[in-house]
């Protein structure tokens, strides 16, 4: 039961993602602009810092696939940055402390590099030609600011969880 | 330096930025449909996407219907002056209808570019990173949906198949920006002006129709719809009104501003457009490279 738990839980975060930027609508706040739901990668961020490189990098690399082959329809994208991000916040919170503060400063720096190299890859193979100023006020702030709020509600869930589960995992 | 070439991490991260850059450039090129691989798992997360989304659209149109119940006395208002308009215009519509059939059967032609077979579908996913537009819908090469159909939904053309699975396939929306997408459309007036429906602008969400000669007098508030001259599309299609017009770089051709009809967000049901009128033999001999629908 607990070893399908976690690719379960990714699963659903994976769906809930697309049902989510489904029911929203165009102004949120009277605002036109575009907030991007990350919970997948939170998760998978939460699970690299509580758990360990090992699993988050391959949740990283099977869930990034995943979502090119069936959302973006480019592989490579994700399956790259997805990985990439997850070692460098490893890397990082291995000189400071982890705990749930800085692992949440740490998702939320993670989502902007995510943002920030998505539309690099995006602007050089000619899919938007928005310009970066453009891109930080149109997408760059509302996405960090609704994952910021996400982040906050799930951080503690997340970092009960994935204790647990790294718990059982030595245990075995 | 020797040294350097023999850190591991940097080889890594050399053979995988090699990776992706063919990973990219393989699913960049024209694909005229996708490996199987990537067909089965679209289809299996399909499967699950359905599952969960059939039970969400239940509890958001209960929510919906609570709403509208809110506005019924204003609307009903509204309504009841239109429908004593529109049994005048149907009486005209029926006349019209009659005096078309007639004039057609004195050509002998009686097949249009008009004609299509609609396919309803519902929407079980869209893309979540939104840099690429893309809705997934329930309907796949089994129910007889093609690559390239138009897809609308009850206000307006919404964009066009662009994969097609067994059981799903994926909507490109027209606010997808995509060079090889170029879409015949008609700006209908006195006098009939074609263009393309090419690009999407994303801060006022405004259409733009391109490749308008710059002599055609084109007006605020004028219809668009597809011409039909693509060869996939049917005619008549609409796609929406003319906000403003604007001259090309070099004052060559000019550029319409159109505010699309359809509604980008919060969709749920799409009809899929199969032209009755098939394509001429020559344009299917040009091997689905060609780019205008």
């Amino acid at each position: 039961m607990r070893k399908f738990l976690l690719p379960l839980l990714f699963l659903l975060l994976f769906i809930i993602e697309s049902l989510f930027v489904e029911y929203l609508p165009a102004k949120v706040f009277g605002m036109e602009r575009i907030f991007v739901p990350h919970f997948l990668f939170i998760a998978i961020l939460f699970l690299t810092i509580f758990v360990g490189r090992k699993h988050g990098i391959i949740y990283a690399a099977i869930f990034g696939l995943l979502f090119d082959i069936v959302y973006v329809e480019i592989i490579g994208i994700y399956f790259f940055l997805y990985p990439f991000i997850s070692y460098l916040i490893y890397k990082l919170l291995q000189i400071i402390q982890s705990n749930i503060i800085t692992a949440f400063l740490a998702a939320l720096l993670g989502i902007s590099l995510l943002e920030i190299g998505v539309y690099e890859m995006n602007y050089l193979i000619h899919v938007t030609d928005l310009d970066f100023i453009g891109f930080i006020n149109l997408r760059f702030y509302p996405t960090l600011i609704l994952n910021a709020v996400i982040t906050l509600v799930a951080a503690y869930p997340l970092k009960w969880l994935f204790e647990k589960h790294s718990e059982a995992l030595r245990a075995e | 330096m020797p040294q350097f070439f023999l850190n591991k991490r940097l080889i890594i991260l050399l053979v995988s930025i090699i990776v992706l850059v063919a990973l990219i450039g393989f699913s960049l090129r024209e694909r005229s449909k996708l490996t199987w691989p990537e067909q089965f798992l679209k289809d299996t997360t399909g499967w699950v996407q359905s599952l969960v989304s059939k039970p969400t659209h239940f509890v958001t149109g209960f929510f919906e219907n609570l709403q509208d119940l809110q506005n019924t006395y204003d609307e009903n208002k509204e309504l009841k002056s239109r429908v004593e308009n529109l049994v005048n215009l149907e009486a005209q519509v029926q006349e019209l209808k009659k005096d078309n059939e007639e004039l057609r059967d004195i050509l002998g032609e009686k097949r249009t570019l008009r004609d299509f077979k609609p396919l309803p579908a519902t929407v079980i996913g869209r893309n979540p990173d939104r840099w690429h537009e893309m809705i997934i819908i329930d309907k796949g090469k089994l129910n007889g949906i093609e690559k390239n159909m138009a897809v609308v939904t009850a206000t307006g053309l919404l964009g066009k198949v662009k994969n097609v699975t067994q059981f799903s396939s994926t909507v490109q929306l027209l606010s997808a920006m995509d060079p090889k997408n170029r879409i015949s459309a008609v700006v209908q007036g006195k006098k009939d002006v074609y263009g393309f429906v090419q690009g999407f602008d994303d801060k006022q969400k405004l259409l733009l129709i391109k490749s308008i000669p710059s002599g055609d007098k084109i007006e605020k508030g004028q219809t668009v719809i597809t011409s039909g001259l693509g060869g996939v599309f049917p005619k008549g299609l609409m796609i929406g009104k003319v906000v403003d017009i604007k001259p090309d770089q070099y004052g060559l051709n000019q550029t319409a501003l159109v505010k699309p009809g359809a509604d980008f967000y919060d969709i749920e049901n799409v009809i899929v457009i199969k032209r009755s009128m098939t394509k001429s033999v020559n344009m299917q001999t040009s091997d689905g490279k060609e780019k205008d629908y």
